[in-house]
């Protein structure tokens, strides 16, 4: 018992980063009021740079390169929707589409279809004391992002609700002319929230291709920025919710993989389908049962306009 | 000490200021008057740096200035207080204070020195707020000294008062503007923007006269009739005559009789608690109260918009219970709702689509299950005409239209449909003199005809001057009831407080 | 008439700047002359290779490209269809994918398991489909209005569960082909003949019924929406569903009714592509056809002809996709040409600003500010 337990915390530990990041990414831009479904395409242009980056050059450095893509096809984002007011869900969904057909094309032009030739994966810190503990243990074994996902919801927490510029962000996601009128710029905090969301969402991305796996694939992340945008729903905005939605999201995958390879007599009388619609199914019903009450920012989608009332 | 020389600015097509100089002096309560749109607003957009002038010169102590944002102004010592408040809703009464100058300490806000600071402010200028008291929890008149301490706290020497009493009680505006001349007193200057011409003449010293974008006159307010200064507002040509409003009784059928009303309101917090009304074929019921005592509420549960918790009565004949909007309409409930591009109309529609919402199935916009287009057309530009909407196009967008238009086109349609009772709210809010004359004739001549009028209003004046008998509301329930000619507007403001006399109502 | 121009300009001239751009990537990945060949194969690929066909008078030659272009155009035609509809009363469906999959598994099963004379069966498998795509809908629908989950979350999560449940559990395990025996394939038995969709060309070319169906559809959805008062009603309710419901107009019943409409066009999609060409549930759906169904509706203007034109013309860019592996270009090429459309399109005012401004070349106008409104939100005591 105590061993499966095990082997499910440190799955969960394994797979959750790539979640919290993109999930933080698209809760820092939502709080400011700029609506972001273009996290999954976020994601996958970070995933791309970042195993093509570390094709020649070292693993953080790509990550970094995974990042900046990522913010470089936010920007577009935050180009049309506070320049330009255009819709954001049109935007986010564009990007989307070219993220995914572009990554397709640009693999397949250039390293054939099977993804890109494996690269060196993100140094895992094997933890001395930890790994005779049981249970503990599996916090051994992890790269520094795992360690990074499990600080920075609370660094976001501090940084939203502890911090002017947190105060900030949180009032012009809930009434911009407010913050315009007392002489702040909405379109400069609207533009630093959508960059650094780009930022975290290219960071999870780059996660996947360096941490979890050791290259960029075909389908990468094959859904996970819509599973972030969910986490974010279900964690209701805050980055503590949303750090505890991207959780479950992990130990619910982390409990069928788990499942699957430590009772493999599991899969004779509940189907592999059943597991795998588990976390989904879970999520429909605890959003149904969170009831009516939105949460979310106010001027959450609404373009501003300086010279309107 | 501050001086506005001659400040043009356009949008677009359109000429919002046309040459405008005015001088602000020190310690002094300076009233800007005019109608919508003659751009008192945009003047003061402009000096607080929301607006860019087009040409023209700001000086502030005698140095020209460039005012690009409000940063620049509020560094200048101008604050400014919205007429649709500024503030956060979910944000406390101290972080909508110091909101973009917070106290901070490594990187750390410091929220207990910000209380202190806001309760210092609030102290040394007379207001009593609690400064962790969060803003959507507070009445409007807190919110509105929430918005002024947020100016003063900035170090504003230079009040703008945007319309700041469409939304008081005549107690609470009373209470601002004692405000207002003890800031004036203290050397700081209050510029009052209104349209209410007795209230301007009882606080201010000077006032300026706004029309078309240009300023046409500035008088002393000692020795000016309300009626000079209404006749400079809108030109000598068309002064409105405030028309004399005789006694109708209440004689003819009872439509709604109403018993115990218990609603909630939006945020689900209970807002009727046990209003009981009547209203007779053939006058107009006004009912008056402070923004949020249940109001929005009846007309809601009167229209079925909103879902009775307790108490019924008739409407028309039929219980009140249950009642769906679909039903409302059925049973010849119009309705012009308060917030128009919400509730009323779909403004990326066109007129015609608007004018058949609500009837879309019946004739002449409906021939069994399908789409009477020239029924429709034929329909809408009779109404477009009959009530004067410009353009009278029926094809363009709703939203191509003005305020004002926009506002005739919902009147049209309510009242095209014969309604037996008429549930109107704020039906004149937002509009110019002209258009504002025209609504209230309209919903006169409908009264006339023999319908039940309801009218909700904040704005007392309005209720005054219309209503044949008046509600006075007070947290979901009736504290006063009066009938034309004893309208006793001190005693209407007590009882929208709650702190009249108890009234044995019949 | 010219207003209606002005409508379709902006997203035909976002496809032509998208092919542009996409001319320009391969011209940098690869050279100019292949950029240019990959055009011309697009084109061969999906309108037929005329030139060959005048020299040497093989019919099969257009009617092969253009029947995979009509087969490609119907799938997209019916899951842009099924978009729109949910747009039009204010839905954002991202889960037409997963309805498109309920109705494919549900027109295999009905064609494999039911024997019932050729004009019969195709109806009720088609019927299967759309009853399927629409259940699948409602879900999400009926919790927006009764627990107020937002549909974008809801249809995420309802795609991700179909496809758990019927990829890797049904299709697998109980309604696997040759389930029970030891026979290792994947996907559901073969439908019957009865319930083939019928060919139109004979063997000359793949094109079935489905084809004139879906166009079918389309105008008929388009009557619905812009003839009828149902369809009047539905427009009110996306366009401003508070003033809607203050009109007497039902919108739950709308709301219900257009996403039921819309997932039964995504289930249509699915029964199209099970009865017409796979003729089995091969194990998955195999592309994003949902993803598609967003970006055909939105360069379609949310318009059902719009929507039909735009389905047309990425139908026949991506039966000529099939074409471009001949040289070694990846053929997911024309989703990247249709991705970019619909970044232009969303980006619409950057480039209609900047044509603007050349054609005047006047100083920039001040953007005019709306007429004075009272602000929506009233402060709350």
């Amino acid at each position: 018992m105590l061993e499966l337990l095990e082997a499910l915390l440190s799955s969960t530990l394994e797979y959750c980063p790539a979640l919290v990041f993109a999930a933080l990414g698209g809760m820092l831009c939502e709080r400011s009021g700029v609506v972001n479904v273009g996290l999954e395409g976020m994601m996958r242009t970070g995933a791309f740079c970042a195993a093509v980056a570390a094709l020649s050059m070292p693993t953080p450095v790509a990550i970094l390169v995974g990042m900046l893509a990522g913010a470089a096809l936010a920007s577009v984002h935050g180009y049309l929707c506070i320049r330009w007011r255009s819709d954001q869900v049109v935007s986010g969904m564009a990007l989307n589409l070219v993220a995914l057909a572009g990554g397709t094309y640009l693999l397949e032009s250039l390293y054939g279809p099977n993804g890109t030739p494996p690269i060196q994966q993100l140094t895992r810190w094997h933890l001395p004391g930890l790994s005779e503990v049981p249970l503990l243990r599996a916090f051994s074994g992890h790269s520094a992002l795992t360690w990074l996902a499990l600080v920075l919801p609370f660094a976001f927490h501090w940084v939203l609700y502890r911090t002017p510029l947190g105060l900030r962000l949180r009032a012009v996601g809930e009434k911009p002319h407010a913050v315009a009128t007392l002489g702040l710029s909405v379109a400069g905090l609207r533009w630093l929230a959508v960059l650094g969301s780009g930022l975290f969402a290219g960071l999870g991305g780059a996660t996947l291709s360096t941490a979890v796996l050791d290259r960029f694939e075909q389908h990468t992340p094959a859904g996970l920025g819509f599973m972030a945008l969910a986490a974010m729903v279900f964690g209701r905005w805050t980055p503590l919710g949303t750090f505890l939605a991207a959780l479950f999201f992990s130990a619910a995958n982390a409990l069928r993989i788990g499942l699957a390879s430590s009772a493999p007599g599991l899969l004779e009388v509940v189907p592999q389908g059943f597991l795998l619609a588990l976390p989904y199914v879970l999520t429909l019903l605890l959003l149904a049962l969170q009831g009516q009450r939105t949460h979310a920012p106010a001027a959450l989608g609404t373009p501003y306009e300086q010279e309107s009332r | 000490m501050i001086s506005l020389r001659h400040i043009h600015k356009r949008f677009g097509a359109v000429t919002a200021l046309d040459d405008v100089s005015l001088d602000i002096g020190t310690g002094e309560v300076i009233a800007l008057v005019g109608e919508n749109g003659a751009g008192k607003s945009t003047l003061m957009n402009v000096l607080y740096g929301l607006y860019q002038a087009d040409a023209g010169e700001i000086r502030v102590g005698g140095q020209p200035v460039r005012l690009r944002s409000p940063r620049d102004a509020i560094a200048r010592g101008i604050g400014m207080v919205h007429q649709h408040f500024m503030l956060v809703p979910t944000l406390t009464v101290a972080e909508n204070v110091v909101l973009g100058r917070e106290p901070s300490r490594w990187g750390r806000m410091d929220m207990d020195r910000a209380c202190e600071e806001v309760a210092a402010t609030c102290e040394r200028f007379g207001f009593k707020l609690d400064p962790r008291a969060r803003v959507d929890t507070l009445s409007v008149g807190s919110q509105q000294k929430v918005e002024i301490v947020k100016a003063l706290h900035r170090g504003a020497q230079v009040l703008i008062l945007d319309e700041p009493t469409a939304v008081l009680t005549p107690q609470e505006a009373d209470d601002l503007f004692r405000v207002a001349r003890e800031l004036a007193a203290g050397g700081r200057t209050v510029v009052f923007i209104s349209h209410k011409l007795r209230e301007v003449l009882s606080v201010a010293e000077r006032v300026a006269v706004m029309r078309r974008g240009r300023l046409v006159a500035e008088v002393r307010a000692a020795n000016t009739r309300p009626e000079e200064l209404a006749a400079l507002m809108v030109g000598e040509s068309r002064v409105p005559q405030a028309e004399a409003q005789a006694y109708h009784p209440p004689q003819g059928e009872k439509l709604l009789e109403a018993r115990e009303l218990q609603a909630r309101g939006a945020d689900g917090r209970p807002a009727l608690r046990g209003a009981s009304l009547e209203v007779h074929a053939g006058e107009i019921v006004g009912i008056a109260g402070v923004d949020g005592n249940g109001q929005r509420e009846l007309a809601e549960v009167l229209t079925g918009l909103r879902e009775l918790d307790g108490g019924g009565g008739t409407l028309l004949g039929k219980p009140l219970t249950g009642l769906t909007p679909a039903e409302a309409r059925e049973r010849g409930v119009g309705h012009v709702p308060e917030d128009r591009l919400w509730r009323a109309v779909v403004k990326a529609m066109s007129v015609e689509e608007n004018v058949a919402l609500g009837r879309q199935g019946k004739a002449p916009f409906a021939k069994g299950p399908q789409v009477d287009f020239a029924g429709r057309r034929e329909r809408t530009r009779l109404l477009l005409q009959t009530y004067d909407v410009r353009p009278p196009d029926p094809e363009v967008p709703l939203q191509a239209l003005s305020g004002g238009n926009q506002q005739k086109v919902v009147v049209a349609r309510e009242l095209d449909a014969a309604p037996k009772l008429l549930v109107v709210v704020q039906p004149t809010r937002g509009l110019d003199i002209g258009a504002v004359a025209q609504v209230q004739a309209r919903l006169r001549e409908a009264r006339d005809r023999g319908a039940g009028v309801v009218l909700v209003s904040l704005d007392l004046e309005e209720v005054l001057a219309l209503a044949d008998r008046i509600y006075v509301f007070f947290e979901g329930r009736i504290t006063g009831s009066f009938t034309r000619p004893e309208f006793d507007e001190r005693e209407i403001g007590r009882r929208m407080l709650g702190t009249g006399q108890e009234v044995a109502h019949e | 008439m010219s207003d209606r121009l002005r409508a379709v300009l902006p997203s035909v001239f976002s496809v032509f700047l998208a092919l542009a751009v996409c001319w320009c990537l391969i011209a940098l990945t690869h050279d100019a002359t292949k950029a240019t060949e990959a055009y011309l194969h697009l084109l061969r690929g999906g309108l037929g290779d005329w030139a060959k066909y005048l020299e040497e008078g093989t019919s099969t030659l257009l009617t092969r490209p253009l029947g995979e272009a009509a087969i490609k155009a119907s799938l997209l035609l019916l899951t842009g269809l099924s978009v729109t509809v949910a747009f039009k009363v204010g839905l954002f469906n991202i889960g037409a994918q997963g309805q498109m999959l309920v109705g494919a598994l549900t027109a295999a099963v009905v064609g494999a398991q039911l024997k019932l004379p050729a004009l019969l069966h195709v109806p009720a498998a088609l019927l299967g489909a759309c009853v399927a795509g629409a259940l699948w809908a409602l879900i999400a629908a009926g919790l927006k209005l009764t627990r107020g989950v937002h549909e974008v979350i809801s249809t995420i999560m309802l795609n991700w569960v179909a496809v758990s449940l019927v990829d890797n559990w049904l299709v697998v395990g109980p309604l696997r082909a040759g389930a029970g025996t030891v026979l290792s394939t994947t996907g559901t038995a073969q439908i019957a003949a009865s319930a083939h969709l019928p060919r139109l060309l004979g063997d000359s070319s793949r094109l079935h019924l489905g084809f004139p169906l879906a166009l079918a559809v389309a105008l008929a959805i388009w009557v619905w929406l812009a003839r009828l008062r149902t369809g009047f009603e539905t427009r009110a309710v996306g366009l401003g569903a508070e003033a809607a419901r203050a009109a007497g107009i039902p919108v739950g019943r709308r709301m219900l009714g257009a996403m039921g409409l819309a997932g039964a066009l995504a289930g249509l999609a699915g029964a199209l592509l099970v009865l017409g060409t796979e003729l089995r549930y091969p194990g998955s759906l195999g592309a994003p056809y949902g993803f598609d169904g967003i970006a055909i509706s939105l360069i379609g203007g949310n318009h059902p002809l719009g929507v039909a034109l735009s389905a047309l013309f990425f139908g026949v860019l991506r039966a000529g996709g099939t074409n471009m592996q001949l040289l070694n270009l990846s053929k997911s090429y024309p989703e990247l040409i249709q991705g970019f459309a619909l970044l232009f399109v969303a980006g619409r005012l950057v480039w209609l600003a900047f044509m603007r401004r050349r054609q005047t070349a006047a100083p920039t106008a001040p953007v005019a500010p709306k007429q004075p409104e009272p602000s929506p939100e009233v402060p709350r005591a």
